[in-house]
């Protein structure tokens, strides 16, 4: 993996330089998928993104983002790729800035909550047209383009991997031990197993919320799904009548800050990040982990090096029914965040346009995916049919099932409604699962957030 | 009042073995403590230092302890990658510091002796504006600048770091050499001036020896912060030739991957040219800072 | 003032204008637009709404940015006792005569700023961690495990421990520039009022004191000032939390600003912040002066 990042990396360095002159005759290359359909542009063309190579080390969706970026780079060699590459933090910090000076690049990739403000102001293209022209819409997974819907219209182009923000990452032989062939169905048999855990001097979930937004994503979508059902989210994403003050969800709140208090969770939970307590995992601190699909591979290639036994023992699971939860158990917050999206304004410029849509096809498009699926058994916005995935270890073969098979999709509540809401709300968890505050009160704040900005 | 205390101070000497046993418990205690306090300021480089020769599950193992088997592993995997553009934003920062720390200084220095010491109209409101930039939350003005530095076409230059840094630096520096200049008596520029002794050479030729300290002691800590800034560099500077060493190093984070003494092995390379500087001419530093006093 | 030497106003005018011009350019200008766009919603697009006072209006009733205002009023008290306090101990006591490895210290004790407040935060989280810091470590390691916390999540001492971090980094500052500023006392002077007994501290405030005024109330200035805004640091160890417990005033108006893209509300926010700073450094001028006329007539 890191050969492949580094020789991504040249080869990006170097396709621009030479290249340049050079012409496309280098179609025949690699990709199968790249139609060089004689794009009339000539010129700059910039693109920002956060796919680092350090991130492309562990992250098979960065990785095949920046492969299939090279190629297209490659292969266009008339067009000059302008990339600016920044780590995720800083790039919502820029694009931000960007957005405001409406001064955005041409291409970038466009966050699922920013975009009913931003489509309303202009400053992204609707490109439902050029997505129903797209070579590839047939194979697009289309359900997958509902965060970057508004009124109708789509505004971008999924990217990078889909992958779950919620799941339970366990050692199989630990709970076995406290008495479970496989992770309990219910939260009270966890706290059954919490004794187990505490008297052998374990935690028995690791979690890990300094940065607020793990509650929201890798927690409280999913358990909110279960006391809402997907129907109220819908109902609040599109201004229907639904409020966070609903008794569902404020019930789910309270059961999350119940179970915070319960114990089982690691007492800095709300100190340290999902990469510390991911490490208590691996180290063996505590028999499991609640994460997303970017902890669990690196676990799985933490694990496969280092620890090759635990490695075997680890199994997936979806969260635990809450007692008094009525909507479906095998349920976990699984989407695209990102969406590749065009600067409105090249709406001007056809041709750069073209250069444009190619490049936001292609990074999207089959060559993306199957690159993914045939490298980390992950998938994308296009549909790859028959994955062998008996190339990959039982470790692998099961995240994809536990991802894609075994169980049904509901909606991240951060890919939706507005950052404005979310801030608010995070601050307020993260507060409240220390106790100190009530869920009632959180989703007032949450409601008035949520009415003043959306 | 000075003779007398010295005098006091002379027959307390020789007082007793009582009070000279004092006065060694006392050095013992005042020495103490400085040499903690010296000591937990200079911990941290030596804790980063050895913490980066471990890999990541030996510092997650032991956060404290020295590492087992000591690897350059994390420091090879920066220098090497070409992603990172190490060398060419090292020589960015080293020239953007450099630049703008002897404006800073010069500009500072110039504008602080006149607040100080001229009496003039417009004396007290640009002190005022002086001290708003002491005030102002940067994060505020990242939208305006941005703007206004593209509109003017200068931004993504190789200059375009230096003017904000400046702006920023010059409040700081105005205070202290406003404050110091304050503090040193005006006959030295009264007897310069019946000398015939023009404006610019007082500035120039008979204060600015003086003001040595004070100047020395801006040029450091201004150095420091024009070498770590972040956030106009992130906003001005697109190019990846032009980047400045924190840019550069926002490369190692990724979104969702954090390897702390990789970050460690980073944090050592971006201060390292800075920090060297700094020991090396140490000595010198604060000789400049102690020395240049007007002797009375 | 002076009097003796009157430069022509064309002299004093062409040292000041192109220093002058850069700072209006760079700060003055863009300050004025944040306080043109403060009276507008603007939720980080072009567009913009016209709305008078209202975000003013709502920050008056805002509790987390009240909240953030104390906090940064905690900070302040502590850092003026704890970094020009101490860093002006310190300068007494490293140019005492019975202090020795005097260049030592002084180049030791302002290392802490050359590292960037990013690292510094770093540093310190790892010194608070629950599993792995120096505190809980050391805590077990003298038998009193009953005593470990998971300090950064704590509430209640969250103020303190991320002051610590902030007092810690910038004694060497002020005490550097106190340091160049006894510097230019006359020598002979400071000796007599040197460190050598109980009375000598007395006598040091008394002599070294007045005669360093105007540095002593820069520091303060510029602890405050640097105080009011201060972010990085909290950013990094704690981000305001756990919730609100350690936020402080410019984290929550970059929270709004770009976490939120609520940039209108967000440069209100920073202009409140930019007013309350300067009546916070007015009114500590004014009492500094006041203590200080005092104790000259006394």
């Amino acid at each position: 993996m890191r050969k492949l990042g580094i020789i991504a990396a040249v080869l990006m360095l170097t396709a621009g330089m030479v290249f340049a002159g050079g012409g496309g005759e280098s179609a025949s290359a690699s990709s199968g998928g790249i139609s060089v359909n004689g794009l009339a542009y000539t010129g700059d063309l910039e693109i920002m993104h956060f796919s680092t190579s350090e991130e492309a080390e562990g992250n098979g969706g960065s990785d095949g983002f920046r492969t299939v970026l090279a190629r297209w780079d490659e292969e266009e060699g008339k067009i000059n790729l302008v990339q600016t590459i920044l780590a995720n933090d800083e790039y919502k910090k820029q694009i931000a800035v960007l957005a405001a000076a409406d001064d955005l690049p041409d291409v970038f990739l466009l966050q699922g909550m920013n975009t009913k403000a931003w489509a309303a102001q202009g400053l992204v293209l609707d490109m439902t047209k050029i997505i129903k022209n797209s070579p590839y819409y047939a194979q697009y997974d289309h359900p997958k383009f509902y965060p970057f819907e508004s009124e109708g219209k789509t505004y971008g182009l999924p990217v990078l991997t889909g992958g779950t923000c919620c799941v339970v990452v366990y050692d199989s032989k630990l709970w076995k031990e406290a008495g479970f062939s496989a992770f309990p169905e219910t939260w009270a048999d966890v706290k059954k197993a919490d004794r187990f855990f505490n008297d052998k001097g374990i935690d028995t979930i690791s979690f890990g919320n300094s940065g607020k937004w793990q509650i929201n994503s890798c927690f409280l979508s999913t358990i909110g799904n279960r006391f809402t059902g997907g129907d109220w989210t819908h109902s609040l994403i599109e201004k229907k009548g639904a409020a966070f003050t609903d008794k569902p969800f404020v019930d789910a709140l309270k059961f999350t800050q119940q179970i915070f208090a319960s114990g089982i969770f690691n007492p800095d939970f709300n100190a340290v990040n999902n990469e510390d307590a991911r490490e208590y995992y691996i180290a063996g601190d505590s028999a499991a982990f609640i994460g997303g699909n970017w902890d669990v591979s690196y676990i799985q290639a933490t694990l496969k090096e280092s620890d090759p036994e635990l490695y075997k023992t680890t199994k997936f699971a979806v969260l635990p029914q809450p007692e008094g939860a009525t909507g479906d158990y095998k349920t976990h917050d699984i989407g695209l965040g990102y969406a590749v999206a065009i600067n409105a304004k090249l709406a001007d410029n056809p041709e750069k346009l073209a250069a444009a849509v190619s490049l936001a096809q292609e990074i999207t498009g089959p060559d993306f995916a199957s690159y993914v699926a045939e490298n980390y058994a992950l998938g994308g916005l296009t549909k790859v049919a028959n994955i062998d995935l008996s190339k990959f270890d039982q470790s692998i073969q099961d995240f994809y099932n536990f991802s894609y098979v075994d169980n049904k999709a509901c909606d991240i509540y951060d890919s939706y409604i507005s950052s404005a809401v979310w801030d608010v709300l995070n601050t307020d968890l993260q507060t409240m699962i220390n106790g100190d505050i009530d869920p009632k009160k959180v989703a007032e704040n949450a409601q008035a957030a949520y009415i003043a900005n959306y | 009042m000075n003779s007398i205390t010295e005098r006091n101070i002379k027959t307390a000497e020789s007082d007793n073995w009582l009070h000279a046993a004092g006065r060694t418990l006392n050095s013992i205690l005042l020495n103490g403590i400085l040499i903690l306090f010296s000591f937990t300021c200079i911990f941290p480089l030596i804790w980063l230092f050895y913490s980066s020769l471990k890999l990541k599950r030996d510092f997650n193992a032991n956060v404290v302890g020295l590492p087992k088997s000591p690897t350059f592993f994390n420091f090879k995997r920066i220098m090497i990658n070409p992603d990172y553009h190490i060398w060419s934003s090292m020589f960015n920062s080293a020239r953007n510091t450099v630049l703008s720390v002897l404006l800073i200084i010069i500009c500072g220095y110039i504008i602080g002796y006149i607040l100080a010491r001229i009496r003039f109209k417009g004396n007290l409101p640009i002190k005022l504006m002086f001290l708003l930039g002491l005030v102002i939350p940067t994060y505020s003005l990242m939208v305006p600048i941005y703007v206004l530095f593209s509109n003017l076409g200068i931004s993504n230059k190789w200059y375009t770091l230096i003017i904000p840094y400046l702006a920023f630096g010059l409040p700081i520096a105005i205070f202290l050499v406003d404050g110091y200049i304050k503090g040193i008596p005006k006959e030295l520029e009264e007897a310069a001036a019946i000398d015939g002794s023009s404006f610019s050479r007082t500035l120039f030729q008979i204060i600015m020896p003086i003001a040595k300290p004070i100047l020395v002691t801006v040029g450091i800590i201004q150095t420091f912060t024009c070498w770590n800034e972040f956030v106009f560099a992130l906003l001005l500077i697109k190019d990846q030739r032009i980047q400045t060493v924190p840019l550069a190093m926002t490369q190692f984070t990724g979104q969702f991957s954090s390897d702390y003494p990789k970050i460690m092995a980073a944090l050592l390379i971006t201060m390292s040219p800075v920090v060297i500087f700094y020991f090396v001419f140490s000595r010198n530093i604060i000789k400049g800072m102690v020395t240049g006093a007007v002797k009375g | 003032m002076l009097t003796a030497i009157k430069p022509r106003r064309r002299t004093i005018f062409l040292y000041l204008l192109i220093p002058t011009a850069v700072y209006i350019f760079v700060v003055f200008i863009p300050l004025l637009t944040a306080c043109f766009y403060s009276f507008f919603e603007w939720k980080g697009g072009p567009n913009k709404t016209f709305i008078g006072f209202q975000n003013y209006a709502y920050l008056l009733k805002d509790k987390v940015f009240w909240e953030s205002f104390y906090h940064n009023l905690y900070i302040v008290a502590a850092c003026i006792l704890g970094q020009v306090g101490i860093a002006f101990v310190f300068a007494l006591m490293i140019n005492s005569r019975s202090v020795g490895l005097k260049g030592v210290h002084r180049t030791f004790c302002f290392f802490p700023n050359t590292i960037s407040a990013v690292s510094i935060g770093f540093i310190w989280t790892m010194i608070y961690d629950y599993r792995r810091g120096l505190i809980n470590w050391f805590l077990e390691l003298i038998g009193h495990p009953e005593m470990i916390k998971v300090w950064l999540n704590e509430p209640k001492v969250v103020m303190p421990l991320i002051s610590i971090p902030l007092i810690w980094q910038y004694i060497g500052f002020y005490m550097v520039i106190i340091i160049s500023a006894i510097a230019s006392i006359d020598k002979e002077i400071f000796e007599v009022a040197e460190l050598d007994g109980a009375n000598a501290f007395q006598r040091a405030i008394h002599i070294v004191l007045p005669l360093i005024k105007n540095t002593l109330l820069v520091c303060v200035t510029l602890c405050i000032a640097g105080n009011m805004k201060v972010f990085d640091h909290i950013f990094v160890m704690t981000a305001g939390g756990p919730g609100n417990a350690s936020n402080v005033m410019a984290l929550y108006g970059y929270k709004v600003s770009f976490d939120q893209q609520n940039m209108g509300y967000g440069t209100a926010i920073s202009l409140a912040i930019f007013i309350l700073s300067m009546t916070v450094i007015g009114g500590s001028q004014g009492l500094v002066k006041r203590l200080t006329k005092e104790k000259e007539t006394v």
